[in-house]
C-alpha cells in the first residue's frame, strides 16, 4: 500500500516536472517504485494509477507523442494543475469551515475541497441545514463553469442545454440554461435525468450578461412546462389566502374579497402542476377560469370521485 | 496528502498535532504518511531530488525539495459545487452577513474556479424563522399559530422551541409542544403568527449526531398505514413520501405503503395522484379520496 503512495506522488510529481509528455515506458524507466515488467500488468497497474489521481483532481493529459506510430504520452500541466490561489484570509477561511459543518450536502465533497484550500480554521458549527446531493452535480457544475454544452436523457426526451447555472431550490437540483432546440430558456430537475450527462468542450456558449441562475428558475414547478402559455383565475378562501400569496408573491393577487377570500392569477404553462398546486388546498380554492381548466379539474374530480 | 504539503511548506514549524486536527487525519497515519514523503521526488532520486522532510522533538515539521508541490491542488467540480453550495446556503439564511467574510471567501472562491453566477441555493425563509431562531437560541417560550396541514387546521400552541433547522427542502422548527405534552416538529413556513409568553423554555437536549433529515420523517407508531397501487408514471411517490415499504410490480409500477399523519395528507395525495393510483387498503382510505374528491366538487356544481 505505502509502495503504491509513494508511486502515486512520485507519478505526479514527474508528470508535473515534465515539459514533454513521457510514455509509459518513459515512465516506467524513471519512476520509483517501477511499475512490473509484464507490459499488460504494467499498463494495468499504471491505468489504475491514473484514475485514482484523475479522481483527486490531478488533470492528467494524454497527447500523442509521435504521429506516426501514434505512442501516447502523458503529462499534467502545470496551469491546468494547481488552483488559481483565492488568496482567502484566515477568517474567511474559517468562515468556510463554518459553513462546511452547518450545512452538509448528501455525498458532498466540501470537506476534501476546503482541505486542498489549507485546511479546517477555527471552530466547528452545529448542524443547521441538510441539502439533498444527486449523483452527476459535480458534472454539470464543471460544464456551468467551464461553458460546455450538454446532452441528457429527459422523461423519454433528449435535450441538448447550454447549461448557464444549478440551482437548489425545495430540496432538489436543477439546471438553467438555453435549451438549444427550443431555442428558450429551460429548466430541469437532476435527480429526473434518465441517465447520465454528455458534455461537449469548453467555451462553446456563453450565458446572457448578467445571467442570474435563482430568477432564471423561477419560484415554483408551476412556471415551467412546455403547454401553451395560459392565464388562469383561481379563487382561494380566507383560511389558506395568506399561504398562497406567500408562495405566489402578493403581485400575483387580483382581487381581494371581504371575506378574507383572494382571487390569484397564475401563468400556466404546466397543467400537471397547476392542477396539483389546486388540490393541494383541498375544498379552498377554486378555478375560475379559463373555462377549460376548471372542465379539466371537474372531470379529474369526478374521476376520483367515482373509485369508491 | 497532495493537499497537505503545499499548507506546510508555507507555513514550516507547525505540528504534527495542529496538522492532525486542521486535516482531520490522525496523528499515526500523519506521521506514517510524513516518514514515507523523504523517498517520493523527482528521477533519478537522488539526495537533492528528494523530498526533504525534518520532524523536530515537538513534533514540529519542515520540508524542502518540493517545490512543484508549492500550490495547492485545484479543486474537483465535485468539490467545489459542495463548497460553494455550503456557503451559499449559510449565506442565504437570514441573519448572515452579506458582507461577511464567508461573502468575500465565496466571491474569491467563484473567481479561483471561474464560476461567478454558475451556483444559486435557494433555502426560502418564510416570515418567523429569524424570530424562531432567536427564540430557540435564547430559551423563550413561545405561542404560535400553526397551520396543521395533516388535518387541515389552525390550531394555537404554546411551544418551547429546542432548534430550528432545514431539511428535505423545508425549515422546522423542533420544539417541545405543551398541547401534545411532547416534543413536535413544525414547519416554519407554516408558522402563521408568533407571539412571546414571557415564560422561559424548559431545556431540551439537542443531539447533534443525528441525521436532520431522520428527524424529518418520523412517522408516529399510531399513525394509519395505506397502501396504495401507483402506476410507472407517478415513481414520485416512492422519492418523495415517507414510504415504508415499496414493491416493484412486473410490468412496471410500485406497490407502496406510508404512514398517514393526518386525513388531510391523505386526501391531498389521493386528489392529486388521481388515476395514477389506487388504495389497495384499507377501504376506509379509498373511500376518504373519493368523499374528498366530492367535497371539492360541491364548490364547482354550486356556482
Amino acid at each position: 500500500m505505502s509502495d503504491r503512495l509513494e508511486r502515486l506522488v512520485n507519478l505526479t510529481a514527474t508528470l508535473l516536472d515534465t515539459r514533454r509528455p513521457l510514455t509509459l515506458v518513459e515512465l516506467s524507466e524513471r519512476l520509483e517504485p517501477s511499475y512490473p515488467d509484464d507490459k499488460v500488468a504494467r499498463r494495468r497497474a499504471f491505468e489504475r494509477d491514473k484514475e485514482t489521481l484523475r479522481n483527486l483532481g490531478v488533470p492528467i493529459v494524454t497527447e500523442a507523442v509521435d504521429p506516426l506510430t501514434h505512442e501516447l504520452g502523458y503529462r499534467v500541466r502545470p496551469e491546468d494543475y494547481y488552483l488559481a490561489d483565492p488568496g482567502l484570509t484566515d477568517p474567511e477561511q474559517a468562515a468556510l469551515h463554518v459553513a462546511v459543518t452547518a450545512v452538509r450536502l448528501d455525498g458532498g465533497e466540501a470537506r476534501e475541497g476546503l482541505r486542498k484550500l489549507g485546511g479546517l480554521e477555527g471552530a466547528a458549527a452545529p448542524p443547521l441545514a441538510t441539502l439533498e446531493g444527486t449523483s452527476g452535480l459535480g458534472d454539470l457544475f464543471d460544464a456551468v463553469a467551464r461553458r460546455r454544452s450538454i446532452t441528457f436523457d429527459y422523461r423519454g426526451e433528449t435535450r441538448a442545454l447550454d447549461a448557464y447555472g444549478v440551482v437548489h431550490r425545495f430540496g432538489h437540483w436543477y439546471v438553467v440554461g438555453r435549451d438549444r432546440d427550443k431555442d428558450a430558456m429551460r429548466a430541469f430537475r437532476v435527480d429526473r435525468f434518465d441517465g447520465p450527462v454528455e458534455a461537449g468542450p469548453p467555451r462553446a456558449q456563453e450565458p446572457p450578461p448578467g445571467f442570474d441562475p435563482a430568477s432564471a428558475l423561477r419560484s415554483d414547478p408551476l412556471t415551467y412546462g412546455d403547454d401553451e402559455p395560459v392565464a388562469a383565475h383561481v379563487l382561494v378562501d380566507a383560511a389558506r389566502a395568506a399561504w398562497v400569496v406567500d408562495a405566489l408573491g402578493e403581485p400575483a393577487v387580483v382581487q381581494r374579497r371581504d371575506d378574507g377570500s383572494v382571487v390569484v392569477e397564475l401563468e400556466v404553462v404546466n397543467r400537471e402542476a397547476f392542477r396539483s398546486f389546486v388540490l393541494e388546498l383541498l375544498e379552498h380554492a377554486e378555478v375560475l377560469d379559463p373555462p377549460e381548466l376548471r372542465a379539466d379539474i371537474i372531470d379529474w374530480l369526478r374521476g376520483v370521485a367515482a373509485t369508491a | 496528502m497532495l493537499a497537505m504539503v503545499p499548507w506546510i511548506l508555507a507555513h514550516p514549524g507547525i505540528t504534527i498535532r495542529e496538522l492532525a486536527e486542521r486535516f482531520e487525519v490522525p496523528e499515526a497515519e500523519l506521521e506514517a504518511d510524513l516518514a514515507l514523503l523523504p523517498m517520493c521526488g523527482l528521477p533519478p532520486y537522488t539526495a537533492d531530488r528528494l523530498i526533504d522532510v525534518t520532524v523536530g522533538d515537538d513534533g514540529s515539521v519542515a520540508i524542502r525539495l518540493a517545490e512543484y508541490f508549492e500550490r495547492p491542488l485545484r479543486l474537483t467540480p465535485s468539490e467545489g459545487v459542495a463548497l460553494l453550495a455550503a456557503g451559499r446556503a449559510l449565506l442565504a439564511v437570514p441573519g448572515s452577513d452579506p458582507g461577511g467574510p464567508l461573502a468575500t471567501a465565496l466571491a474569491k472562491l467563484e473567481q479561483a474556479l471561474g464560476a461567478q453566477g454558475a451556483l444559486a441555493i435557494d433555502v426560502g425563509a418564510g416570515d418567523h424563522l429569524d424570530r424562531l431562531t432567536r427564540a430557540a437560541e435564547t430559551g423563550e417560550q413561545l405561542e404560535i399559530d400553526y397551520y396543521s396541514s395533516g388535518r387541515d387546521e389552525m390550531t394555537t400552541r404554546v411551544v418551547d422551541p429546542i432548534r430550528v433547522f432545514h431539511a428535505l427542502g423545508a425549515w422546522y422548527l423542533a420544539a417541545y409542544c405543551h398541547r401534545a405534552q411532547a416534543e413536535r416538529l413544525f414547519r416554519v413556513d407554516r408558522v402563521r403568527a408568533v407571539r412571546a409568553t414571557g415564560a422561559r423554555a424548559e431545556v431540551h437536549p439537542v443531539d447533534d449526531d443525528e441525521e436532520l433529515a431522520d428527524l424529518v420523517y418520523r412517522p408516529e407508531p399510531s399513525d394509519p398505514r395505506v397502501k396504495l397501487r401507483v402506476g410507472p408514471d407517478a415513481a414520485w411517490v416512492a422519492d418523495s413520501l415517507p414510504i415504508e415499504d415499496a414493491t416493484p410490480r412486473r410490468g412496471g409500477g410500485w406497490d407502496v405503503v406510508l404512514a398517514v399523519s393526518g386525513p388531510a395528507f391523505l386526501e391531498r395525495l389521493l386528489l392529486q395522484l388521481g388515476p395514477a393510483a389506487t388504495v389497495v387498503g384499507p377501504i376506509e382510505a379509498a373511500k376518504a379520496g373519493a368523499e374528498a374528491a366530492r367535497r371539492v366538487l360541491a364548490r364547482y356544481e354550486e356556482g
